[in-house]
C-alpha cells in the first residue's frame, strides 16, 4: 500500500536500524526495508535519513566520538579538544580510523553546557574535557575488545 | 461565492475568499517575482521572492502563502522589497556557476529573467566554483545539478501529479541537493519518464535530453494540438524548429490533462520524422514493392476495386477505418465505403476493444460512451476501477487516481486479476479469476440489495425490469461468488459496502471487462451496479469506459461501424437511411455489414475479395494472427494506407502514404466525448498526403466526386447529419472543445449524460448469469494467458516502437509469470521460453513477478517479434463480436 | 545530575534533586497528580483555561506567547482529533533546563500534558525529545509506564471518563526541529522543514489537526498553577512576566549550572550572587537567549532578564541561556562559531537561510583570516537584515541579533582583523 500510513515511524525505524548495525550506520537494504515498512518512497526515506545528523549512511567506527562545537563548548576550548583527538586518532573530523574503531564528528549542542567542553561517545556524554581526560578515555576504550 | 475586495499597488481588485495574494495578483495580470510557486502544485513558500508588504502589518509576507482579506492593501514592490529580492537572487547565483551560454533553458529561464529584471550585474558574495557532473542515465531526462536552485517544484510535481515520489531533497542546509531514489541514477529508480519535472523546472536543471542543442526557445514555432496516443485527449504544445518537432509541453488549459502528460505524450513524437516514414505510394510487382506516382497508384486502386465490385458484387469488398485518424476522415471513409463500395462492410479496431461497451451501455442506458467527464473523478467518494491498468494505459488518468487516493481522500476499489500499480493505492483490492466478472459484480449487488444499501428511489423512478434482475442476483451469495471468482467473502462484502454507501460512486473499466466472450454481459452488469446505487446522471458518478485510441470514440461516433451511420443511427432503419441517401444523393445498402473478425473470416473463405485498410494493423492487433495472415493473403486486392510499412502493409498490393497527426487538421473525440481541434504543425513528409484527401481522390476515381476544401467543411456536413454532433463546428472548438451530445449551435455540450432521464428513457436492468470463458486451461495447455499493454508502447507499436526513447526504455516483449510457476518450470528471469496455444506459438523472454497469480501468465501485444496475438483466441462475444483476448489457454516450455 | 546553583525560588524545579525521578510514589508524596485529580474532579475545561489565562504564564520555549491564549485557540478549534505536543527538542546551545526537568521530574510534564489535554479536548499527546537526550527518554519512558500503571494515563482517568495517552517521539539530531512546525513535520516522519504560518498549530498542526504545542518548562508550571492558583503564581516575577524562569549559565563563570529565579533578575545578580563571579578574567560580554540571542555588554548588566524588559530593547530572553564571556574572548571568533552553527542547522528549505547562512559564514571566516574587506561587514549586516525580513522561520530571521549586537560592541575589534590583527590573539591570521 503506497498510501502513507506508517510514515510517522520512519525515524524510529531508522534509529533501530542504525543501533543494530555494528558499524553505526544504516545500510541500503535497511533504507529499502524502512521505505516499505513506513509506506514511503526511496527518495523520501533517503531524504529523511540524510536530514538528521544522528544518522549515517556510511559505515562508522565502533565508537563514534561527537564533539560539540556550539557556543559554550567553543568558548571553553572545543578546538583544542578536536586537536587532541585528531592527533591521538590520526584522523580528521568526519573520518574513521583505519582499524574501524573510532569515528570523529563535529556536532551541535549536547545539552551539558555547564560542563563544556563536552562530547558524546556512542550514547555516553562526557563533559569538562581536558586533553588529559581525553587521553584517559581513549586509553580505556582501546583496552576494551 | 464569497468575495473580498482589496487593493494591490493601489489597484482595486476582487477575489474569491481563501485565495492567496499570489493567485489574485496573477489573475489580475500583476507580476510578483517567484520561483517556487507554480499553479497546480502545493505551496512551498520557500523561495521568498514573492515577499510583499501589507499595510498595517509589520515586515513583509510571502504572497504565495498569505490569504487575501477584505480591505487588504498590498504593495508588491518598493525599494526595500526590491533590495531584498535582489539579494536573494544574488544568493542563488552565488551557489553555482550559472552558465547561460549553452543552457537549454536560455530564453525561457525564470532565474535568468529575474536576474535581468532586477538588474543584477555583480554578485557581492563569494561564488562557489565546484561543478557537479550532469546525470544522463534516463532516456529522456537530463539532470544538471549545477543549475538546480532547489525550488522543489519537480519534487512536488513528481509526488503530486505523477505520484511517483522519485525525487526528493537529501541532506540539509547549504548541503541540500536533489536526489532520485536512494541517490541513484534516474534509470535505476521508479521514474516513469513522464517529464512533469522538466515541464515545471524554472531553470535548466531538468531538460529534455534528446532536445539538447536542437533549438532554443525563441527559435521554436509553437503549435497547440492533441496527443495522438491514447484516448485521454491531452492537449499538447509542439515546439517546432525547421519543421521538426523538438519538444512537447502539456497545455495547462487542456481540460482533461491540465498540463500533464505521460512519457508517450511528451517524448514519443520522433516517429513523425522517422526514416521509415512512407513518402511515396508503393505498388507490388512480383512480390516486391516499387515506388509509384500518386496518379498511378490511385488509378490502380480505383480500377481494381471497381473490377472486383463488378465481378463479385459490393459485399465482396470491405474497409477498415482507423481510430487514429480524425473524425472527418472516419466520416469520409465510411461514406466512401457505403457509397463507392456499396456495402456496410466497414469497421475498425473499436470492435476489438469496446464493442461490448457500446453494445452493453446502449442497451442499458441508450448511449454507449463514458457517462461522465475525467475532471469529475475528484468529486467521487469511491472509484471502482476494474479491468483497467490505468496507470499504464491511460497514464494521465491513472496518475490522477493515485493523486486522488493520496491527497483527496477518494477511496479506490480495484478489481483486477493482476497486481497492477493501482492496487497499491486501493483501499480494497479484489483479485478475481480472469473471466469471472459477472459473478463478482452480481455478488456485490447481492450484498448491496440484502443490506438495503441500494437507492430505492432511483430504482423505482428511473429504471425498469428491477424485479427480474433481482431474481438472478439473489442467487449470487458471497459464498457462491467466492467459489467462482476466488474473491474472499468478507472482502467482497467490504467492497459492496464501500461502493454501496458512497454518495458518489464512479465505475471505471477498460479491456479487462470488454475483451471477453461475455464482454457485453460484463458491461451490462456494471451498468446494473451503477443504476442500483443511483450512480448515474450526477457529477462524479457513472459508468466510465476508458477508450484506448486517441480517436476511437470519434471513429465510432462517425459511423465507421457496420450497423450504424454517424451518430449511432441504425443502418437498418429506413427513415434514417433515406435521410443519408437524400443528403449524399445515392442509394445505400440496407443490410448491416461485417465486423473486423468476420471480415477476416470472410476473406479466408474467399467471400471478401478486396479490402481497403486505413491506419490499422490487424497483423498484430487481431486475435489468432495465423488466421489473419491466411485471410489477408487470400484477398485478390489489398490496399493499405498508413504512415509506415506495417506488418499488414507488407501484405498489401498497393500502399498509400498517409500523414501523421502533426501534418493535418481535423478533430479527435476523446474518451469523455470531448471533440477537440487538431492543428497542422508541419507539412506532409515527402509525397505523403492527408488521409482525407486520399479518400477523396479514390472516391472521385470511383465515380463519386467529393469536393471538400477543408476538414471544417466536412464537420459542417457531419453536424447536419449527426444529431449528437449537431452543434459542432470548427469555430466553436477553440480551448475546451465540446462534449457531445451537442445538438445545436447554442448548446454548450454535455459533461455528463443521463441527467434527469436516460437517453433511452428509463434505465434498463438486465438479468445476467455467469458464463465461464470459452477456453480455459486444461492438461495440455495449463496456463491462462491474459494480454495487455505497457506504459511505454502503444497498440501494435507502429508508432511507439519507432520512437527512440520509448523503444529504448522498453525494447522487447516479455511473459509475466508468477514465482511459483517459474520455480516449477525451472526458469529464471530473462530466460527464453516457448509459449504455444491451439492456434500458434512464439518465443519470448520471461519476467518473474508477483503481478500475476499462479497459473496465470501475461503478455503485451506490442511486439512483432513475440506477437501475443499468435496465441489468442478468436472466440467472440455473441452480441458485440469482440474477441476474448483476456483469456486463452497456453503451455510454456523452457528452451 | 545537572548542577543546580542555589535557586532563590523553586516552582518548576521544586522536586529537582529532592525526589527520585524514577519513583512515582515519591512524586505522589509531593502532591503529585493532585492537580490532575483536581482538574478532572472539580473543574470544567473552561475553568482550567481561565485559570491558566489568569496566571499570565508565557511560553518558556522562548517566544513568550501567552499560554492561556494558545490553549484557548486550540480549545475553540472545530476540527478533531486534537493533539497535545510537549516540545522537548531542546537544541539551543547553552540551554539545558528542559533536560533537567525531564531527568529530574518527568511526572510533572505528564501532569501538565494531561491537564492541557483536558482543557483543550485532546486525548492524545506526543512528547518530542531530542535524540541526544537518552537519559531523558529513558526516564520519561519509565514515568509513562508508571503513570499508566497508576491509571493517570489511559481510559477513564480518575473515574472522570476522560481518556489520555502519551507517546514519546525521539528526534534524530536537528536544531530546527525545535521550531514547532518543523517538529510536527518531523513527528509525521518527514524532513524537519518548518511550515509557513499561518495556519498556526491551534487550528492546523499535527496532520493538519488542531494542536497545542508547549515547551517542557511551560508545562512544568501547569500543575503548580492549578494547585496553588493564578494569584499565587502572579506573586513572583514582574507584572508583565509573572512567575519564575529557569536560567542556564555557562561560560567563564566560577560556577556554571541552572538557577530558577523570579522573572526580572539581572545579569549582574546571576553572575555575582549565584555563579560566584567571573572565573579568571574580567567580564566582556554575555550572550542571552542562546545562539540566536543578543550579545549584551557591560551596560546591560542591570537590565531585568524577562521577556518584556529585553523585548523593549529589541533583545530576547529566549530559552534563558546565558553564556558569559570574559576579556580573553574574541568577538569575531565567537560570531564565526555562531554562524557555523546556523549553517550546520539550517534546514535548507528557504533560499535566504539556506544560502545566507553559508555566505555569512564564508564572509566571517574570510575576515577572521585577515582576508576580509571593510564592505564585507556591511554586506553581512545587510544580508542578515534581508534574512530577518524574508526567511521562512525563526532560524533565518533571528541571526541578525547576534551579528548586529556583536558589531554594536565589537565593530572595531572585527575591523582590526581586516587590518591583519586579532586583538585577543585567538584568530590565526
Amino acid at each position: 500500500m503506497k498510501l502513507r500510513n506508517k510514515e510517522k515511524d520512519v525515524i524510529a525505524l531508522l534509529n533501530k536500524a542504525q543501533r543494530e548495525n555494528k558499524h553505526n550506520y544504516i545500510t541500503e537494504d535497511k533504507l529499502k526495508l524502512t521505505a516499505q515498512e513506513a509506506g514511503l518512497s526511496y527518495s523520501e526515506v533517503y531524504g529523511v535519513a540524510t536530514f538528521y545528523s544522528l544518522f549515517s549512511l556510511k559505515p562508522r567506527g565502533e565508537y563514534v566520538i561527537q564533539v560539540c562545537d556550539s557556543g559554550p563548548c567553543h568558548l571553553m576550548g572545543s578546538k583544542s579538544i578536536f586537536k587532541v583527538l585528531e592527533k591521538e586518532l590520526k584522523i580528521k573530523v568526519g573520518e574513521t580510523t583505519a582499524d574501524g574503531r573510532f569515528t570523529l564528528e563535529e556536532v551541535s549542542c549536547l545539552g551539558i553546557c555547564n560542563e563544556a567542553p563536552a562530547m558524546m561517545i556512542n550514547e555516553k556524554v562526557c563533559g569538562n574535557l581536558t586533553p588529559q581526560k581525553i587521553r584517559e578515555i581513549l586509553r580505556e576504550l582501546r583496552k576494551k575488545k | 461565492m464569497n468575495t473580498v475586495n482589496l487593493t494591490i499597488n493601489g489597484k482595486l481588485v476582487q477575489a474569491e475568499k481563501g485565495s492567496t495574494i499570489m493567485e489574485v495578483a496573477l489573475a489580475n495580470g500583476i507580476k510578483i517575482p517567484h520561483l517556487c510557486y507554480e499553479k497546480g502544485l502545493s505551496i512551498a513558500g520557500s523561495c521568498r521572492l514573492c515577499m510583499v508588504k501589507i499595510k498595517g502589518r509589520p515586515g513583509m509576507e510571502a504572497a504565495c502563502t498569505t490569504e487575501v482579506v477584505e480591505k487588504m492593501k498590498v504593495i508588491t514592490s518598493d525599494e526595500e522589497i526590491d533590495e531584498a529580492r535582489k539579494l536573494i537572487v544574488e544568493l542563488i547565483l552565488s551557489e553555482h556557476k550559472h552558465d547561460c551560454l549553452v543552457c537549454e533553458s536560455n530564453g525561457q529561464c525564470e532565474l535568468q529573467d529575474l536576474a535581468y529584471e532586477l538588474g543584477i550585474e555583480k554578485i557581492r558574495f563569494p561564488v562557489s566554483k565546484s561543478i557537479e557532473p550532469t546525470e544522463d542515465s534516463s532516456q529522456v531526462i537530463l539532470k544538471d545539478p549545477n543549475k538546480c536552485i532547489l525550488c522543489g517544484r519537480c519534487v512536488r510535481a513528481c509526488a503530486e501529479i505523477t505520484v511517483q515520489r522519485v525525487l526528493d531533497f537529501a541532506a540539509r542546509g547549504s548541503g541540500t541537493f536533489l536526489i532520485s531514489g536512494l541517490d541513484q541514477p534516474l534509470v535505476d529508480t521508479d521514474c516513469v519518464s513522464c517529464g512533469a519535472c522538466i515541464q515545471t523546472c524554472p531553470t535548466g536543471a531538468l531538460t529534455e535530453k534528446l532536445a539538447r542543442f536542437q533549438g532554443r526557445s525563441w527559435e521554436f514555432r509553437k503549435v497547440q494540438t492533441i496527443c495522438p496516443y491514447c484516448g485521454v485527449g491531452c492537449q499538447i504544445e509542439l515546439n517546432i524548429k525547421n519543421d521538426k518537432i523538438v519538444k512537447v509541453y502539456g497545455v495547462e488549459e487542456g481540460p482533461d490533462n491540465k498540463g500533464h502528460l505521460c512519457v508517450k505524450g511528451r517524448f514519443g513524437f520522433d516517429y513523425v520524422h522517422h526514416k521509415d516514414r512512407l513518402t511515396t505510394p508503393l505498388i507490388k510487382h512480383n512480390g516486391k514493392f516499387e515506388e509509384a506516382s500518386w496518379d498511378g497508384a490511385l488509378n490502380l486502386v480505383a480500377t481494381k476495386f471497381k473490377e472486383l465490385k463488378d465481378k463479385y458484387g459490393s459485399d465482396a469488398l470491405a474497409g477498415l477505418s482507423s481510430a487514429k485518424c480524425t473524425n472527418e476522415e472516419n466520416y469520409l471513409f465510411q461514406k466512401f465505403i457505403r457509397i463507392c463500395f456499396g456495402t456496410n462492410n466497414v469497421d475498425h479496431c473499436a470492435r476489438l476493444c469496446h464493442a461490448s461497451t457500446v453494445a452493453g451501455l446502449s442497451r442499458a442506458f441508450g448511449s454507449g460512451a463514458m457517462t461522465n467527464s475525467i475532471w469529475e473523478f475528484e468529486k467521487a467518494d469511491v472509484i471502482l476501477v476494474t479491468g483497467s491498468n490505468t496507470t499504464e494505459t491511460h497514464p494521465v488518468i491513472g496518475n490522477y487516481f493515485k493523486h486522488l487516493a493520496a491527497y483527496n481522500g477518494t477511496k479506490l476499489i480495484v478489481v483486477d486479476p493482476r497486481a497492477i500499480e493501482l492496487t497499491e493505492y486501493a483501499e480494497i483490492w479484489l483479485r478475481q479469476k480472469s473471466g469471472t466478472d459477472v459473478a463478482w459484480i452480481n455478488g456485490l449487488m447481492n450484498v448491496i440489495i440484502n443490506e438495503g444499501l441500494y437507492n430505492k428511489e432511483f430504482v423505482e423512478n428511473r429504471t425498469e425490469n428491477f424485479d427480474e434482475f433481482r431474481k438472478v442476483v439473489s442467487k449470487y451469495t458471497p459464498g457462491k461468488v467466492e467459489k467462482i471468482t476466488g474473491i474472499p467473502e468478507e472482502k467482497l462484502i467490504a467492497a459492496a459496502r464501500m461502493y454501496g454507501k458512497a454518495d458518489r460512486g464512479s465505475i471505471v473499466f477498460a479491456m479487462g471487462i470488454t475483451q471477453h466472450t461475455t464482454g457485453t454481459d460484463n458491461v451490462l452488469s456494471l451498468a446494473n451496479l451503477a443504476m442500483l446505487c443511483g450512480n448515474v446522471g450526477r457529477e462524479g458518478t457513472g459508468v466510465n469506459p476508458l477508450r484506448g485510441q486517441n480517436n476511437v470514440q470519434g471513429a465510432c461516433d462517425l459511423g465507421a461501424l457496420p450497423d450504424v451511420y454517424p451518430g449511432y443511427q441504425k443502418v437498418s432503419k429506413a427513415q434514417v437511411r433515406e435521410n443519408f441517401e437524400t443528403t449524399w444523393g445515392v442509394k445505400l445498402p440496407p443490410k448491416e455489414g461485417l465486423t473486423v473478425v468476420e471480415i477476416i473470416d470472410a476473406a479466408s473463405k474467399g467471400e471478401i475479395k478486396g479490402l481497403y485498410i486505413m491506419g490499422e494493423n490487424p497483423m498484430l492487433s487481431d486475435p489468432n494472427l495465423n488466421h489473419v495472415r491466411e485471410g489477408l493473403e487470400n484477398l485478390d486486392f489489398l490496399v493499405v494506407q498508413d504512415i509506415f510499412l506495417t506488418e499488414t502493409a507488407e501484405l498489401a498490393d498497393v500502399v498509400l502514404p498517409g500523414v501523421s497527426f502533426a501534418e493535418k487538421e481535423g478533430t479527435f473525440t476523446n474518451t469523455c466525448r470531448r471533440i477537440q481541434l487538431l492543428h497542422k504543425a508541419i507539412p506532409p513528409i515527402g509525397k505523403s498526403r492527408e488521409d482525407w484527401k486520399i479518400i477523396m481522390e479514390i472516391s472521385k476515381r470511383m465515380g463519386y466526386p467529393m469536393a471538400y476544401h477543408s476538414p471544417g467543411e466536412i464537420m459542417d456536413e457531419i453536424a447536419s447529419l449527426t444529431p449528437i454532433y449537431g452543434g459542432v463546428h470548427f469555430d466553436r472548438l477553440g480551448g475546451q472543445g465540446l462534449q457531445w451530445p451537442c445538438p445545436s449551435r447554442e448548446h454548450p455540450g454535455t459533461p455528463y449524460l443521463h441527467k434527469d432521464k436516460f437517453t433511452r428513457g428509463k434505465g434498463l436492468f438486465t438479468p445476467v448469469d455467469y458464463i465461464p470463458p470459452a477456453e480455459l486451461p486444461d492438461e495440455e495447455y495449463p496456463f491462462l494467458l491474459s494480454t495487455g499493454r505497457v506504459l511505454y508502447h502503444f497498440h501494435t507499436g507502429s508508432l511507439s516502437r519507432r520512437s527512440k526513447p520509448l523503444d529504448g526504455i522498453a525494447p522487447e516483449g516479455f511473459l509475466e509469470i508468477s514465482p511459483q510457476d517459474a520455480k516449477k518450470l525451472r526458469i529464471k528471469n530473462n530466460d527464453w521460453v516457448r509459449v504455444s496455444s491451439r492456434r500458434g506459438k512464439l518465443k519470448v523472454k520471461v519476467k518473474i513477478t508477483h503481478h500475476v497469480d499462479k497459473g496465470v501468465v501475461f503478455m503485451t501485444f506490442h511486439f512483432a517479434e513475440s506477437a501475443a496475438n499468435l496465441l489468442t483466441s478468436d472466440a467472440l462475444d455473441p452480441v458485440a463480436k469482440i474477441p476474448e483476448y483476456k483469456v486463452s489457454a497456453v503451455k510454456i516450455e523452457r528452451i | 545530575m545537572i548542577k543546580e546553583l542555589k535557586s532563590p525560588l523553586r516552582v518548576v524545579l521544586e522536586n529537582y534533586g529532592r525526589i527520585n525521578p524514577e519513583s512515582i510514589e515519591e512524586y505522589i508524596a509531593q502532591d503529585g497528580y493532585e492537580a490532575v485529580g483536581k482538574v478532572l474532579r472539580e473543574m470544567r475545561p473552561e475553568q482550567v483555561l481561565s485559570e491558566i489565562k489568569a496566571s499570565g504564564l508565557q511560553g518558556r520555549g522562548g517566544a513568550a506567547f501567552p499560554t492561556g491564549l494558545k490553549w484557548e485557540f486550540t480549545a475553540k478549534a472545530k476540527d478533531a482529533p486534537k493533539y497535545i505536543i510537549c516540545n522537548a527538542d531542546e537544541g539551543e546551545p547553552g540551554t539545558f533546563k528542559d533536560r533537567a526537568i525531564l531527568e529530574g521530574d518527568p511526572h510533572k510534564i505528564i501532569e501538565g500534558m494531561i491537564i492541557a489535554g483536558y482543557a483543550v479536548g485532546a486525548h492524545y499527546g506526543y512528547i518530542y525529545i531530542r535524540g541526544e537526550y537518552l537519559l531523558s527518554i529513558n526516564r520519561f519512558n519509565k514515568a509513562l509506564k508508571q503513570a499508566r500503571e497508576h491509571r493517570f494515563l489511559g481510559e477513564d482517568v480518575f473515574g472522570s471518563g476522560f481518556n489520555f495517552q502519551i507517546e514519546i517521539h525521539q528526534g534524530a539530531g536537528s536544531y530546527v526541529c525545535g521550531e514547532e512546525t518543523a517538529l510536527m513535520e518531523s513527528l509525521e516522519g518527514k524532513r524537519g522543514n518548518p511550515r509557513f504560518k499561518p495556519p498556526f498549530p491551534p487550528s492546523s498542526g499535527l496532520w493538519g489537526k488542531p494542536t497545542l504545542i508547549n515547551n517542557v518548562e511551560t508545562l512544568a508550571n501547569i500543575a503548580p498553577i492549578i494547585l496553588k492558583g493564578s494569584d499565587w503564581f502572579r506573586t513572583f516575577g514582574t507584572k508583565k512576566c509573572p512567575g519564575t524562569k529557569v536560567y542556564a549559565i555557562s561560560g567563564h563563570v566560577k560556577e556554571a549550572g541552572l538557577i530558577e529565579a523570579p522573572m526580572g533578575i539581572t545579569l549582574r545578580e546571576i553572575i555575582i550572587d549565584y555563579a560566584q563571579g567571573m572565573r579568571d578574567s574580567k567580564f566582556k560580554m554575555a550572550q542571552v537567549g542562546g545562539t540566536a540571542g543578543a550579545i549584551l555588554g557591560e551596560d546591560m548588566l542591570d537590565v531585568p532578564l524577562d521577556y518584556a524588559s529585553l523585548g523593549e530593547k529589541g533583545l530576547v530572553l529566549g530559552s534563558g541561556a546565558i553564556l558569559v564571556m570574559d576579556e580573553t574572548t574574541c568577538a569575531l571568533d565567537m560570531l564565526e562559531c555562531f554562524l557555523n552553527f546556523f549553517k550546520r542547522e539550517s534546514c535548507g528549505k528557504c533560499i535566504p537561510c539556506r544560502v545566507g547562512t553559508e555566505k555569512l559564514l564564508e564572509l566571517a571566516t574570510a575576515i577572521s583570516r585577515g582576508e576580509g574587506k571593510e564592505d564585507d561587514i556591511d554586506l553581512m549586516l545587510h544580508t542578515a537584515k534581508v534574512m530577518q525580513k524574508t526567511s521562512l522561520c525563526a532560524l533565518g530571521q533571528s541571526l541578525i541579533l547576534p551579528i548586529s549586537t556583536t558589531l554594536k560592541y565589537s565593530r572595531e575589534e572585527v575591523t582590526e582583523h581586516i587590518k591583519g590583527r586579532c586583538p585577543t590573539g585567538v584568530c590565526k591570521i
